[in-house]
């Protein structure tokens, strides 16, 4: 029972990193339409990946984080996001401060500045209490 | 102004309860003690200590008709509490428990109470006359941690709980001898004891504060990631809503009506949560005005100019009396509320008030007439 199970986790894997690998190639063209913000919401579409497999958060995470580097305006993206995609994204900033990497963090950090005057500590709440969809 | 009164009581408090005509407070001045409480002369007196259990009383309830007191405690028992004169006489409940005690609840009818605990069960209690005794029932193997809150249908025979699992579950808790089946109460009477008629898997995060609405058609519970659950048609093919909201988690929730809820917890001030006609839950305000204009420009109040005049002077009488700015937001409770009860007829399906009591040591007493803006949720 436990062998097919993990067998199913490893296919839905493949099908997952496709599916990431698929999303990475629309983001960089659409970077390179200057369009950050359609990117962004590209990337955090389907996420967090429905899986266990560390290897398909960690794909989907360099996805987010191509994405999340290339916002310049952070106000002008704050316009034009919608408030579902708050959640997954407070999730994300903090993969990012995880990190501890100095780019990263100096992004992830004024991103979360204009983020928790949006959504509210709730959002933050809702982004460290979830030990079951993390990203 | 929604509060009117404010007393401060103790330097904390656990849980408060009130005697059936409202004019007694029941506390836990979060000690091994329960304080009762009465009102003369505008002022609060303190009349009755209740001391029998030996660490903190962590819920209290008192029924409406049968005027007894059930108290539960840390110390893993239950007493209840019989007038008898002048004096309370407690009567021990042995619950049968390894760990702590964390709620307790009246059944309607007053014939059973329900007691959530730390060991991961929920115990039934009901009186045997032949033996003279309160015996306890467990509901065993069914959570998969602590149970934080418990809370009774209508109906008398369905019990929610919710747990720090995450989950919110309804159970059975047909006692026979004790219950009638009844031919109103529909399928759920022929229900076994302890059996589990639905299990709520919406929350990823402890779950608290569970209530049924007066109707009993609507169950809601709250999560520690500031979220709010409504859910409909409990049963096969339930009906579910989750609302997210801004700020910090919910503690407790009251139903004041069937399309009006009443949040408190974190955020030290009550949250007002509504449905509008086709039954869809949202974020209506908070019911403390200052807070409002904090928020005011995010829910577009045309009057957040105003009230931000007001949240500005109250700011600064707050640091010139030498308070922590940052903690007292103008509000009424200065942390934490824990506990809310209803002030309103027990009979009556809606009630416009009740007490909140949190970790300031305040009880703050409610009132929504004249709130004309929450009036069309009251109805």
């Amino acid at each position: 029972m436990a062998d097919t199970k993990e067998f199913v986790e490893a296919d839905n894997a493949e099908a997952i990193i496709t599916r990431i690998e698929h999303k990475s190639r629309k983001i960089e063209s659409l970077l390179k339409q200057f369009k950050p913000v359609e990117a962004l919401k590209t990337a955090l579409e389907g996420s967090p990946p429905n899986t266990r497999d560390e290897r398909c958060k960690s794909a989907n995470w360099l996805v987010v984080h191509r994405a999340i580097m290339a916002i310049k305006d952070v106000d002008g993206m704050f316009s034009s996001l919608d408030p579902e995609y708050y959640d997954i994204l407070m999730k994300y900033l903090y993969r990012g401060l995880s990190t501890g990497d100095r780019p990263t963090c100096d992004q992830c950090l004024r991103i979360h500045e204009k983020l928790t005057e949006k959504a509210g500590l709730g959002c933050i709440l809702r982004a460290l209490a979830d030990t079951a969809n993390t990203v | 102004m929604a509060a009117i009164a404010v007393h401060q009581l103790a330097q904390c408090i656990t849980c408060h309860a009130w005697s059936p005509d409202h004019s007694m407070i029941a506390l836990c001045p979060n000690s091994n003690e329960v304080h009762i409480y009465k009102l003369s002369q505008d002022k609060w007196e303190r009349v009755h200590v209740l001391q029998k259990h030996d660490q903190i009383v962590s819920g209290i309830d008192w029924s409406a008709r049968s005027n007894r007191i059930v108290t539960a405690s840390h110390d893993r028992n239950s007493y209840v509490w019989n007038q008898e004169g002048p004096e309370w006489v407690p009567t021990l409940v042995i619950l049968r428990l390894n760990r702590a005690a964390l709620c307790v609840q009246w059944s309607p009818r007053e014939n059973k109470f329900a007691v959530g605990s730390g060991a991961k069960t929920v115990c039934i209690c009901y009186y045997e006359q032949d033996n003279n005794w309160w015996v306890s029932k467990l509901i065993r193997k069914r959570h998969d941690s602590s149970v934080t809150s418990v809370a009774w249908h209508p109906n008398d025979i369905l019990l929610a709980t919710t747990s720090t699992d995450g989950k919110c579950r309804v159970f059975s808790t047909f006692i026979k001898g004790v219950d009638t089946r009844d031919s109103k109460a529909g399928s759920s009477s022929d229900s076994k004891f302890g059996e589990q008629i639905i299990q709520l898997d919406l929350s990823f995060s402890w779950a608290f504060g569970v209530k049924w609405s007066p109707s009993g058609n609507t169950l809601a519970y709250v999560g520690h990631n500031s979220m709010i659950y409504f859910v409909d048609d409990v049963g096969p093919s339930p009906l579910a809503q989750n609302v997210a909201f801004r700020d910090l988690p919910l503690r407790d929730i009251l139903f004041v009506s069937e399309k009006m809820v009443i949040g408190v917890g974190f955020d030290c001030n009550p949250m007002v949560f509504g449905a509008d006609e086709r039954g869809i839950w949202s974020f209506v305000r908070f019911l403390g005005e200052r807070k409002l204009s904090f928020s005011g420009s995010k829910y577009g109040s045309q009057f957040s100019e105003a009230f931000g005049k007001f949240y500005g002077q109250s700011k600064i009488g707050a640091s010139n009396d030498g308070t922590d700015p940052s903690r007292s937001r103008g509000v009424i409770h200065e942390n934490c509320i824990n506990c809310i009860a209803s002030l309103g007829e027990v009979s009556s399906s809606r009630t416009t008030r009740f007490s909140t009591s949190g970790l300031d040591g305040r009880v703050v007493i409610w009132d929504l007439q004249n709130q004309e803006d929450l009036s069309q949720y009251l109805c």
